[in-house]
C-alpha cells in the first residue's frame, strides 16, 4: 500500500454530505448551479424527471439548511414558484464536488494500478 | 477481464470529466472577483504617468515610432503583470475550489483580444509602417472586444467600460491624426480614464457579490 494511502481517515470521505449525496437532490442542486437566477418549478421538474411531490420534498431537504431558496409569486394571477441556489449552497456543492473528485479519482487510480498486475497474473498462467 | 478493466477506467474517466464540466459551468454563472479594483486604479494612473513621460520627454512621437511603442509597450507589459499577479491570488482568495475555473475562463474572454492586439501591431508595423498613427484608435477598439467579451463574467456596469473604450479608439482614429497622430492623450485619457471607470464600478459592485463561491 503506498505511504500516502496509510494515514488515518484517508478513504473516510467525510465531506460527502449526506443531503447533497442522493440522486435526486444531485439533480436539482446541479440544474441550480447552471441557472443561477433560479428556475421555475416546472422547469426543475422537467430538468430533473421529477413529480411535484417527489420535487416538493427534496427541495424542503435542501431548503432547511439553507441550501436552496424558495420563492413563492404570483405571476398572471396563478402562483409562480421559483428555486434559487443559494450561496451556501453552490459552496457546499463545490465542496462535495470536490470530494466526488476525489473518490473517483482514487477509484481510477486504483484501477490502473490494479490492470498491469492482473495482466501480469493472467501471463504469469499462460502456456510458455 | 481486461476489457472490463478498460471500461471500467473509461467510465471513471468520464465521470471525472463530467464532474469538471460542472465546475466549469458553475464558474461562468458566477461574477468574477478576481479583478481588484485597487489595482485597476493603479494602471488607469500608471497610463497618466505613461502620457506624462510622453508629452515631457517624447517631442515628435510620430517619427520616433519604436521608442513609442517602447514606452506604451512596457506600460502594458507592467499592468498587465500587476493585474495578473494580483487576480492568481485574489481569484484564490475569494473563489476557493472555483478558482482554476474561474482563472482560465477569465484568460479566455480577454486574451484573444490582447494577443489580436499584439500580433495586429506586429504586422502593421511590418507591412505599413506609415498608418502607425492608427495603433492607439485600434488598440482601445481591440481592447474593448476584450472587455465586452468579459462582460457576462463581470457586473453587467461593465458593459459601459467597453463602450467607453470603443468610443475612445473610434475618437482616437477620426481626431488624433496629422499633427495630433500618436499624442499622449490619444492612449492616456482612453486608458486612464477607462481603467479608473473599471475600478470605480468593480468598486461598489464589490458587496453584492460576498459569499458567492
Amino acid at each position: 500500500m503506498p505511504r500516502r494511502d496509510r494515514s488515518p481517515g484517508r478513504f473516510a470521505y467525510e465531506g460527502l454530505d449526506r443531503v447533497i449525496h442522493e440522486r435526486a437532490r444531485l439533480s436539482v442542486l446541479t440544474s441550480l448551479a447552471a441557472h443561477p437566477k433560479g428556475l421555475a418549478f416546472g422547469d426543475l421538474k422537467r430538468l430533473c424527471r421529477l413529480t411535484d411531490g417527489n420535487l416538493s420534498r427534496h427541495l424542503r431537504i435542501l431548503e432547511e439548511p439553507g441550501l436552496v431558496e424558495i420563492t413563492k409569486t404570483f405571476r398572471d394571477n396563478r402562483p409562480h414558484t421559483t428555486c434559487r441556489l443559494t450561496a451556501a449552497g453552490r459552496r457546499r456543492f463545490l465542496e462535495y464536488l470536490a470530494v466526488l473528485e476525489t473518490v473517483v479519482a482514487d477509484a481510477a487510480t486504483a484501477a490502473r494500478d490494479e490492470a498491469p498486475a492482473r495482466r501480469g497474473l493472467v501471463k504469469g498462467f499462460a502456456p510458455a | 477481464m481486461m476489457q472490463s478493466d478498460g471500461l471500467m477506467l473509461r467510465d471513471l474517466d468520464q465521470a471525472l470529466a463530467e464532474i469538471s464540466a460542472i465546475r466549469s459551468q458553475i464558474a461562468r454563472s458566477v461574477v468574477f472577483r478576481g479583478y481588484g479594483p485597487a489595482t485597476l486604479a493603479t494602471t488607469g494612473l500608471l497610463a497618466f504617468v505613461a502620457a506624462g513621460a510622453q508629452a515631457a520627454f517624447l517631442d515628435d512621437p510620430a517619427r520616433h515610432v519604436s521608442t513609442y511603442l517602447a514606452l506604451w509597450a512596457g506600460t502594458a507589459l507592467v499592468c498587465a503583470g500587476l493585474v495578473g499577479l494580483e487576480m492568481i491570488t485574489r481569484t484564490r482568495r475569494v473563489h476557493g475550489p472555483l478558482a482554476q475555473e474561474m482563472l482560465w475562463t477569465a484568460v479566455e474572454q480577454f486574451v484573444p483580444a490582447a494577443a489580436a492586439g499584439g500580433f495586429f501591431t506586429l504586422v502593421l508595423l511590418a507591412s505599413a509602417p506609415e498608418a502607425a498613427w492608427m495603433l492607439p484608435g485600434l488598440w482601445q477598439v481591440i481592447f474593448s472586444l476584450g472587455v465586452f467579451a468579459s462582460c457576462r463574467f463581470l457586473p453587467p456596469a461593465i458593459f459601459w467600460v467597453g463602450g467607453w473604450y470603443l468610443a475612445a479608439g473610434l475618437g482616437s482614429i477620426a481626431l488624433a491624426r496629422g499633427e495630433l497622430a500618436l499624442s499622449p492623450a490619444a492612449m492616456g485619457v482612453g486608458f486612464g480614464v477607462g481603467q479608473l471607470l473599471t475600478a470605480l464600478i468593480l468598486h461598489f459592485h464589490r458587496e453584492e457579490g460576498e459569499g458567492d463561491a
